[in-house]
């Protein structure tokens, strides 16, 4: 039995909470793998995709701010946001791409530039992670 | 006595009154079994945030942090008042109101954020101290929408220097009992909790970032929280209020029935005296 438990926590559910294979996490200082006997570790996590394997099927989410702790082989996400693959809206994501776009041209307030960055990178790992 | 149709109009409309009461009691109750599993459902981001940051800051490298260290100077302090946006619930905004102008008799230099229609209100008449309001955001509740509030706090909070912000809020306890709380928002302070893991982590990009992120994150969680307890508290005391509005209506249509019946009675009283003392007269 050499899994990994893994627990995603969103503010209003746990959304995953089962034992898989070995796991890819998107840090901010690039993507990471945990297997079992990890290394105790806390991370924050950056927009992108989240792989779960187990059996060699893999899941994959996109993945929005949170962050991860790893310890005694049970790996805790908190994350605002977290989408499955096929639960991806596509029109809707593109719509809010292009939104951000616009906003990034016209904005120069500091904030709304922030925000508009954040939810473009948002839609742009959405779309990607749909049309693979 | 008042007359037949006059008491008939009047029970009529004490009717209609009982029925909306009853109504919005049927809402409240079925609005606080949501506001009840939110909050549950908020409970394990919010411990697992908050056993987090008890364990970073155990190590002791907080200390500075401006979001953790406890300031000593003579800022201004701030209270964050949270009532509900509609009214027709006891006296759940009043003793907020209340609170909020006992701690302002205290710290008359204190600014007041008001979230909730009803506390605005209030202040925007009676008070200067009124830096930022936010109306309507019990009706479609979003964990998005707390982050918005919280951001805005938290830039108030570093912006201004501020020594120390409170939030006056209704605890949610119970359907018919809430407590008025007031609780430290910033600087923040874990709770106590058992579950403090001893293990050394190594922190990735460094400990100041991941404190200075899950400080803010902690924030986020809090007003959520906060949010939450309010709207369950606000849906409870509604439901306490329309419960016995429902009660005071259905005494009242009692006792007027009862007088309808005198009143009707007493006039077939008077009926039959005339209609018995004229066949007298006509037989003498």
């Amino acid at each position: 039995m050499d899994n990994i438990h893994i627990t995603v926590i969103q503010p209003t559910q746990i959304r995953i909470d089962k034992e898989y294979d070995h796991i890819i996490v998107p840090g901010v200082d690039g993507d990471f793998g945990i297997s079992f006997d990890h290394t105790p570790f806390i991370t924050k996590i950056r927009t992108g995709v989240l792989q779960l394997f187990q059996n060699e099927i893999n899941e994959e989410y996109a993945i929005h701010d949170g962050f991860v702790t790893v310890e005694n082989n049970v790996v805790k996400i908190v994350c605002d946001t977290i989408e499955r693959k096929d639960e991806i809206d596509s029109a809707r994501a593109k719509a809010s791409k292009e939104r951000a776009e616009n906003r990034l041209k016209s904005s120069e307030d500091n904030v709304n530039f922030r925000r508009a960055e954040a939810s473009l990178k948002k839609a742009l790992v959405r779309l990607e992670l749909n049309s693979k | 006595m008042a007359n037949l149709k006059e008491i008939k109009t009047r029970i009529e409309s004490v009717k209609n009154t009982k029925q909306i009461t009853n109504a919005m009691k049927m809402v409240a109750a079925s609005k606080l079994r949501k506001a009840q599993e939110n909050i549950i459902n908020a409970r394990p981001y919010a411990n697992h945030i908050n056993d987090m940051l008890r364990t970073l800051k155990n190590k002791n490298t907080s200390a500075d942090h401006p979001l953790l260290a406890e300031v000593t100077g003579k800022g201004k302090t701030a209270y964050v008042v949270v009532t509900s946006d509609r009214g027709l619930c006891g006296s759940f905004n009043t003793h907020i109101i209340k609170k909020a102008i006992a701690q302002l008799k205290e710290d008359a230099n204190a600014d007041l954020i008001c979230i909730g229609r009803k506390g605005y209100d209030y202040f925007r008449k009676h008070s200067t101290n009124v830096t930022e309001h936010y109306v309507n955001l019990f009706n479609d509740m979003d964990f998005s929408v707390s982050v918005d509030v919280a951001e805005k706090i938290l830039s108030l909070f570093i912006d201004e220097n501020y020594d120390k912000i409170s939030v006056i809020f209704n605890e949610f306890k119970s359907a018919i009992q809430q407590d008025i709380v007031v609780k430290q928002l910033l600087p923040i302070v874990p709770i106590e909790s058992d579950e403090i893991s001893k293990l050394d982590y190594i922190y990735e990009p460094d400990e100041d970032t991941i404190i200075d992120e899950l400080g803010k994150k902690y924030v986020h969680v809090d007003i959520w929280r906060i949010m939450l307890e309010s709207s369950a508290a606000e849906q409870g005391a509604r439901m306490t209020a329309m419960d016995s509005a429902t009660e005071n209506a259905a005494e009242l249509i009692a006792k007027l029935t009862l007088n309808y019946n005198r009143a009707r009675q007493a006039a077939i009283t008077t009926e039959i005296i005339e209609i018995s003392s004229g066949a007298e007269a006509i037989q003498q």
